[in-house]
């Protein structure tokens, strides 16, 4: 089977759009997040126009058909991912999830002197929160390098950091560089030392089936926006006896077994840490979004968007004064393409590309350390998703020439 | 410039120019130019924190004062292109007005330049960033 992609653009009404310019929009800013696909809108708005009510909480009809609807989500998210519904735990995205990691488990386990490594290829989700971690308990965060030549993690200091290491936290793939990690390797060397491990797969999971249960690791951390889900959804997959040694960071209702005015006792395993009203609809949505995603082989879909990422980087490599970050088109790189221009300076890049209606993300990306690495301030990226077309990164690859041709 | 008039009568050529453009791709290569004609420049070796406007997303510095006629003067420098386009627009603008009469401007000359998509704020490239601490200037400097 090969992907219809005419087919699959015809579920997402956004790529029809036109911008305020009459411009055709060419969307290149999936690492950002993903365009959602009509069954997911469906979704989201059936709950709302015909079972909209609390979950868990009441007898009534719509109560018990969102409430269903909500855990539905559950079972089929968990099982996307190859594990159990008790496993995983709702959160905001990925971001409220690694800080679930840091102030539930880390804060209860770790303590002064204790270390924890990072990587430079972190997104500032996955570095924030243990910089905290450090002021807050004292413990020692250490970075391993990216070595800049290859684009890869430094896996000789990665080996030298693990020494007395109690979490290892890695990005399974750079937003920036698009670059997969080797974390089969990580996780087992990081399980040999002790270490807890911790993957962020917030841009893993749009390129590849994540299976939790056979990867063995204690931590992912997953958001629904980048793999065609809404917003404001993720969770944490948190392996069984790392769930026990977590305590909840946020408290409230739902979370509860029982409170008096002398005190409360808790919930056990995950709805210990899910507490108010839950994301009904982007729970929902973000099923929605795994049931449409369970039509495709994931490993088909990565093809497709790494021909594309590796036909335009190496057209843009002709482009002169274009530079990659990045080796996009090697096995292990997902969709995305960061590049500056020599002379024309990102934000204004950025600006000219939009006039062309093609949109690319400009900045930092949340990653400054690599960024410090890299040695640039910001760049552009494009980044590419299952729907996006060789027409597009042709026509984005000549108007880019054109753009060099006329400002450079 | 008169009390009815958004911007000073010898902008009018400045913006006609822009109105004149075939499309805004030309718009943004006159702007290009622009940025090479500022009256005033601020070069990155005076770039410091004082002088940073805040909340771009690329680097934009400014600094103001009055000269002995008692007209205002600005100075900036920016390293993407099209803020510094729109500064030196800005400049050649408002250098020489009282600074009174800079603090209560509206940026429409901007706006009839038809580069409105580098004007909205949430694209925080600097623009308004940059005219807000122009004015905030102006007005420190009428005290
Ligand atoms: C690698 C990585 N980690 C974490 C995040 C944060 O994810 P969320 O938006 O779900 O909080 C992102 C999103 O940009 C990301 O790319």
């Amino acid at each position: 089977m090969t992907l219809d992609i005419d087919a699959i653009r015809a579920d997402f009404p956004i790529l029809e759009r036109r911008l305020p310019n009459g411009k055709r929009l060419v969307y290149f800013d999936n690492a950002a997040t993903s365009q959602k696909p009509q069954c997911v809108i469906d979704a989201m708005s059936e709950y709302y126009e015909q079972y909209n009510s609390n979950a868990h909480r009441a007898n009534h009809t719509l109560a018990d058909e969102a409430t269903t609807a909500l855990e539905g989500a559950r079972d089929r998210i968990s099982s996307y991912f190859g594990t159990s519904p008790e496993q995983m735990i709702y959160t905001s995205g990925a971001t409220e999830a690694i800080n679930l990691v840091a102030y539930g488990w880390a804060r209860e386990n770790l303590s002064e002197g204790d270390v924890v490594v990072l990587t430079e290829m972190e997104h500032h989700a996955d570095i924030v929160p243990w910089q905290q971690m450090s002021v807050d308990i004292g413990i020692e965060v250490r970075y391993v390098p990216i070595d800049v030549e290859s684009y890869t993690l430094d896996m000789d200091a990665f080996e030298v950091a693990l020494n007395g290491a109690s979490l290892v936290c890695v990005v399974h793939t750079s937003n920036v560089l698009g670059v997969r990690n080797p974390v089969e390797e990580i996780i087992e060397k990081s399980q040999a030392v002790g270490a807890r491990v911790l993957i962020d797969c917030a841009q893993g999971a749009p390129h590849e089936r994540i299976d939790f249960d056979s990867l063995k690791v204690d931590f992912v951390a997953i958001s629904a926006h980048k793999m065609a889900g809404p917003t404001g959804i993720g969770c944490i997959l948190v392996r069984r006896d790392a769930m026990e040694e977590m305590v909840p960071f946020m408290t409230g209702g739902s979370m509860i077994k029982r409170v008096t005015t002398e005190g409360s006792t808790f919930q056990e395993g995950h709805a210990m840490f899910e507490t108010g009203t839950p994301r009904i609809a982007e729970a929902i949505g973000w099923g929605a979004a795994v049931e449409w995603l369970e039509q495709f082989d994931m490993e088909e879909v990565h093809e497709h968007i790494n021909d594309i990422a590796s036909w335009t980087a190496s057209r843009m490599r002709e482009i002169p004064g274009i530079r990659i970050y990045g080796d996009p088109g090697r096995d292990d790189s997902s969709g995305a393409v960061s590049f500056l221009h020599e002379t024309i300076q990102s934000q204004d890049l950025a600006l000219l590309l939009d006039e062309g209606g093609f949109a690319v993300r400009t900045g930092h990306h949340c990653a400054q350390p690599l960024m410090d690495a890299l040695g640039v301030p910001s760049t552009n990226r494009a980044s590419f998703w299952i729907y996006n077309t060789m027409d597009e990164a042709e026509s984005f690859v000549h108007y880019l020439q054109e753009i060099v041709d006329r400002f450079a | 410039m008169g009390e009815d008039r958004l911007w000073p009568e010898h902008l009018d050529e400045v913006v006609e120019e822009f109105q004149a453009c075939f499309d805004s791709m030309e718009r943004y290569e006159l702007l290009f130019e622009y940025a090479k004609r500022n009256p005033n420049p601020l070069p990155p070796e005076e770039w410091d924190d004082d002088n940073q406007v805040h909340g771009c997303q690329s680097r934009a510095h400014v600094t103001c004062f009055v000269d002995e006629q008692g007209g205002f003067q600005m100075r900036g420098g920016a390293d993407a292109q099209i803020v510094q386009g729109l500064m030196s627009v800005t400049a050649m603008a408002l250098n020489g007005m009282s600074p009174q009469k800079v603090a209560s401007m509206e940026p429409a000359y901007a706006e009839a330049m038809g580069i409105q998509s580098s004007l909205t704020p949430s694209r925080a490239n600097g623009f308004l960033n940059m005219f807000k601490r122009v004015k905030e200037d102006a007005s420190k400097l009428s005290g």
